[in-house]
């Protein structure tokens, strides 16, 4: 049987997360392990499992190191550094290397069933520029319109710490699994000596940590609305 | 008397021209009753054994002598309804029109000892053998058939093929035959549904026959899709960093790595960051050998493809040429799959038969003079035809203006299929300006090559590239934000939707081209002309009929997660599929035809079931409001 104190220190030891009491004392509570006999170990990984599950702003602890400034988006800073470790959670996540229209042609193969093996159709075909070797990558002026292009990136995330202070997040490296198709709404991430130029974070291999988790409240509203959102703003910037 | 030997080939001008070369140029011309095309060619022949010398009757048919169709009772449009023409039963019966040539197949033979059967060597010409074997059979029924197997008219060729004979591919009939039925039933049922049920919902279908044909659909929704894509393209704006540097007098500029993005405040910030890094550094320079592929041999898809692009003819006309090339003797079989050469065929030979051209005979001299070089092998044999290569040379002034450019381009293709790939010098700079990355990149064309004869293939040197050292630093004359918009797709092309059809398992190469002329025939489609002189395109356009019934067979499966609609690729696919099975005897005709009366069978019940849709969207284009 472990100890309030034990899990704590589990958390913090495994995710680097500090959990406030309240919640830990809740999660005591409702989990109802108090009673029976279960190891400790299964106990802590619960624990993790509802922490990540969990709404930052419910469960941690905070200290003014491990929050965002409250001014963070303020563009009139060139840069700034923020040591941390402040964990937040993902409230959006967006494909900034891709067109809006294209990311709305790619749901809507996969509304017509043409991402299932075997039902893909074949939309686009070079005609006669086939036999080049060793070619320069061609820079076409096309972009937007490629097919497929999955998880391109760099992504543009809104990131929310614990007192519910968010920011602008942008990939300036691609970070390995850090796509919309891995990162649910509510996932979890850990910055460390991150650095923010003009109200963006930007984020890199070095000062990313991904916790996993997601906010089930946020993630299905948010993938079921994606569509008419995407639709939504590129009519938008029909008019800017 | 010396036996008689019976010869019958696809075409009047096949037939023609392989008496020629058997007879040595002395045949007798006979004219057949009732069919003014169809000649009987009569000539002594020497076929080695054990036939020996024989005379010979060489005759043809015109194309295939049968068609198939449903029993008297269900012709007529109201005679059942649509659904039962899935079990009707055929009937396999000599066409009226060909009466004659039938008739005369088996009056020759009577007198026979043997059938040699001369149609082209592929799936439908296997079939149409199957056909005068039976007329023959009927005629003599003791009379033995062989195949002759060639893929051109040139003489050697068709002297071999006469002398060493085969037997017909009853797999590759049998694939046809199974076509011919699917092509009927699921043609019928669905042209006699929709047309029934449409020609009440707008004024102008009322007299119309609105057909349905499995390949047809498939090509249409194409050509729909993409139009819909552009309709339907919203463009946005992006924004990028460009670097130029000016040193030795030239302007270098560096492309981002990162293209662009569609973030502005992003990319602002990006910039600054570089900018306040003050310094570039170069992280790579490479000097690499660049070469550009000579072309592949010559496929039925590539000619139709680059046909449309650079000799400026559909791809049926390209195919109609073609075919009159080949059966004059001038270029190998043009319907062909395969992108490799046999290691038999005397490549050099061919190459030297170009000689006497005006315009390529020099180069195909300096070929044999060293610079020959074994062209490279696609991933394709038909296991039938060769490539389509020039089988003898042709003076010019022979040939109309369009067999003038279809010959002109299988030449040099075979040309620069013989030749050494373009040979270049490339440089690829990179620099780290910031956090960001950006590159240039410099060619220099060495070696020309295949180019010298191919001039349908561009490549050009760029600009020279002032040296670089890797690891050194400089100050960046001008670094900016551009700002562009996406682009909307083109409409499709009639070279793209080949490569769409080949690419999406529709159609066989022989057949494509005649799908896009049925569409467009239905009034389907339209070609639409942009542009003029050397940039002019023509896009195929939907009319509001054809986009209907695409948008009509899409809604019908729309919630249906496990039904393919009609306008898509699949199910033919899958058809197409299951002939090759019947080619290769793993599958039965009887299992094959089964099997995909079953999967358009429940489309069919569906498009039946919620056939409101398909009107809805027909009165939605065509009927005004």
């Amino acid at each position: 049987m472990a100890s309030a104190e034990q899990i704590a220190a589990q958390i913090q030891n495994k995710k680097s997360l500090a959990v406030s009491s309240t919640w830990l004392n809740n999660f005591l509570s409702t989990s109802g392990s108090a009673q029976r006999n279960i190891p400790a170990s299964a106990i802590i990984n619960t624990a993790i499992f509802r922490v990540l599950a969990s709404d930052f702003r419910e469960s941690l602890s905070t200290t003014p190191a491990s929050l965002l400034p409250v001014d963070i988006h303020d563009p009139n800073v060139q840069e700034r550094r923020l040591v941390g470790p402040i964990p937040v959670q993902v409230l959006d996540i967006e494909d900034i290397g891709t067109s809006l229209w294209s990311q709305v042609e790619a749901i809507e193969r996969v509304e017509r069933g043409e991402a299932v093996r075997g039902r893909e159709i074949v939309r686009t075909v070079n005609v006669g520029d086939d036999n080049e070797g060793e070619n320069g990558q061609s820079s076409s002026n096309f972009a937007g319109n490629t097919s497929g292009s999955r998880g391109a990136g760099p992504h543009r995330l809104i990131l929310q710490d614990a007192a519910g202070t968010k920011t602008v997040g942008i990939e300036m490296q691609a970070i390995e699994d850090l796509s919309i198709e891995k990162v649910p709404i509510g996932g979890k991430i850990l910055l460390h000596n991150a650095t923010v130029a003009r109200g963006m974070v930007l984020l890199d291999p070095q000062c990313v940590s991904l916790l996993g988790g997601k906010i089930d409240a946020l993630n299905g509203p948010w993938k079921e609305n994606r569509k008419a959102w995407l639709l939504q703003r590129v009519s938008q910037v029909q008019n800017e | 008397m010396a036996r008689k030997i019976l010869c019958v080939a696809e075409k009047p001008a096949i037939a023609r021209a392989v008496a020629t070369h058997m007879s040595g140029g002395s045949f007798q011309t006979h004219s057949v009753r009732g069919n003014q095309y169809v000649k009987n060619y009569e000539f002594e022949f020497n076929f080695g054994a054990p036939w020996g010398s024989c005379s010979v009757t060489m005759t043809s048919v015109i194309g295939h002598l049968t068609g198939l169709d449903f029993e008297r009772q269900y012709r007529g449009w109201q005679s059942c309804p649509p659904g039962a023409l899935f079990e009707a039963p055929v009937k396999e019966e000599v066409d009226e029109k060909k009466m004659p040539i039938a008739e005369n197949i088996r009056n020759q033979a009577r007198y026979s000892k043997a059938l040699f059967i001369w149609t082209d060597c592929d799936r439908e010409g296997e079939h149409i053998g199957t056909e005068v074997r039976t007329q023959a059979m009927s005629g003599n029924a003791r009379i033995e058939v062989r195949r002759a197997k060639f893929s051109n008219t040139e003489r050697a060729h068709v002297l071999r093929a006469a002398r060493e004979p085969i037997t017909l591919d009853e797999f590759q009939a049998n694939a046809v035959a199974a076509r011919i039925e699917l092509d009927l039933r699921i043609g019928a049922a669905f042209t006699r549904l929709q047309t029934l049920q449409l020609q009440q919902v707008a004024e102008i279908l009322k007299e119309k026959v609105i057909s349905y044909g499995s390949c047809q659909f498939p090509t249409l929704g194409f050509v729909v899709d993409r139009y819909l894509r552009v309709q339907n393209f919203k463009p946005e704006t992006f924004w990028g960093i460009k670097v130029m540097l000016q040193r030795e007098g030239i302007k270098v500029n560096f492309l981002w790595r990162r293209v662009h993005l569609f973030d502005r405040a992003a990319v602002t910030m990006m910039l600054e960051r570089c900018l306040s890094a003050k310094q570039a550094k170069v992280t790579k320079v490479n000097q690499k050998p660049k070469s550009k592929w000579r072309p592949l041999p010559l496929t039925t898809v590539d000619l139709q493809m680059m046909g449309s692009r650079y000799l400026r003819m559909d791809s049926q006309k390209v195919m109609k040429v073609a075919e009159a090339l080949y059966t004059k003797g001038f270029i190998s079989y043009p319907r062909t799959e395969t992108d490799q050469f046999d290691k038999a065929i005397d490549l050099k030979k061919l190459v030297e038969k170009q000689y006497p051209d005006g315009r390529w005979g020099q180069y195909a001299r300096e070929l044999l003079d060293g610079k020959f070089r074994t062209p490279r092998s696609g991933r394709h044999n038909d296991q039938a035809h060769p490539p389509i290569h020039p089988v003898s040379w042709v003076n010019p002034s022979q040939l109309n203006s369009d067999e003038k450019k279809v010959y002109e381009f299988v030449a040099r293709r075979f040309l620069a299929c013989c030749s050494e790939d373009a040979k270049g010098q490339g440089t690829d700079i990179e620099i780290q300006y910031g956090e960001e990355m950006f590159h240039a990149s410099g060619l220099i064309v060495l070696e020309r090559n295949y180019l010298d004869v191919y001039v349908y293939d561009k490549w050009e040197s760029s600009q020279n590239l002032p040296n670089f050292e890797k690891g050194e630093r400089f100050e960046p004359t001008e670094a900016n934000i551009f700002e562009g918009k996406t682009t909307a797709p083109g409409y499709l092309t009639e070279p793209e939707l080949i490569g769409l059809m080949d690419a999406n398992g529709i159609g066989t190469d022989a057949t494509m081209a005649e799908h896009i002329a049925k569409i467009k025939e239905r009034e389907y489609v339209v070609v639409n002309e942009r542009g003029s002189g050397r940039s002019k395109v023509s896009e195929l356009i939907p009319t509001k009929l054809g986009t209907a019934l695409v948008e009509g067979y899409d809604n019908v499966v729309a919630d249906l997660p496990n039904s393919i609609s009609l306008s898509k690729p699949f199910l033919r696919k899958e058809m197409e599929l299951r002939m090759l099975e019947i080619c290769a005897g793993s599958k039965t005709r009887q299992e094959v035809v089964q099997q995909s009366l079953d999967m358009y069978r429940e489309v069919f019940i569906h498009t039946q079931r919620r056939i409101a849709m398909l009107k809805t969207a027909c009165r939605k284009y065509l009927v005004p409001e």
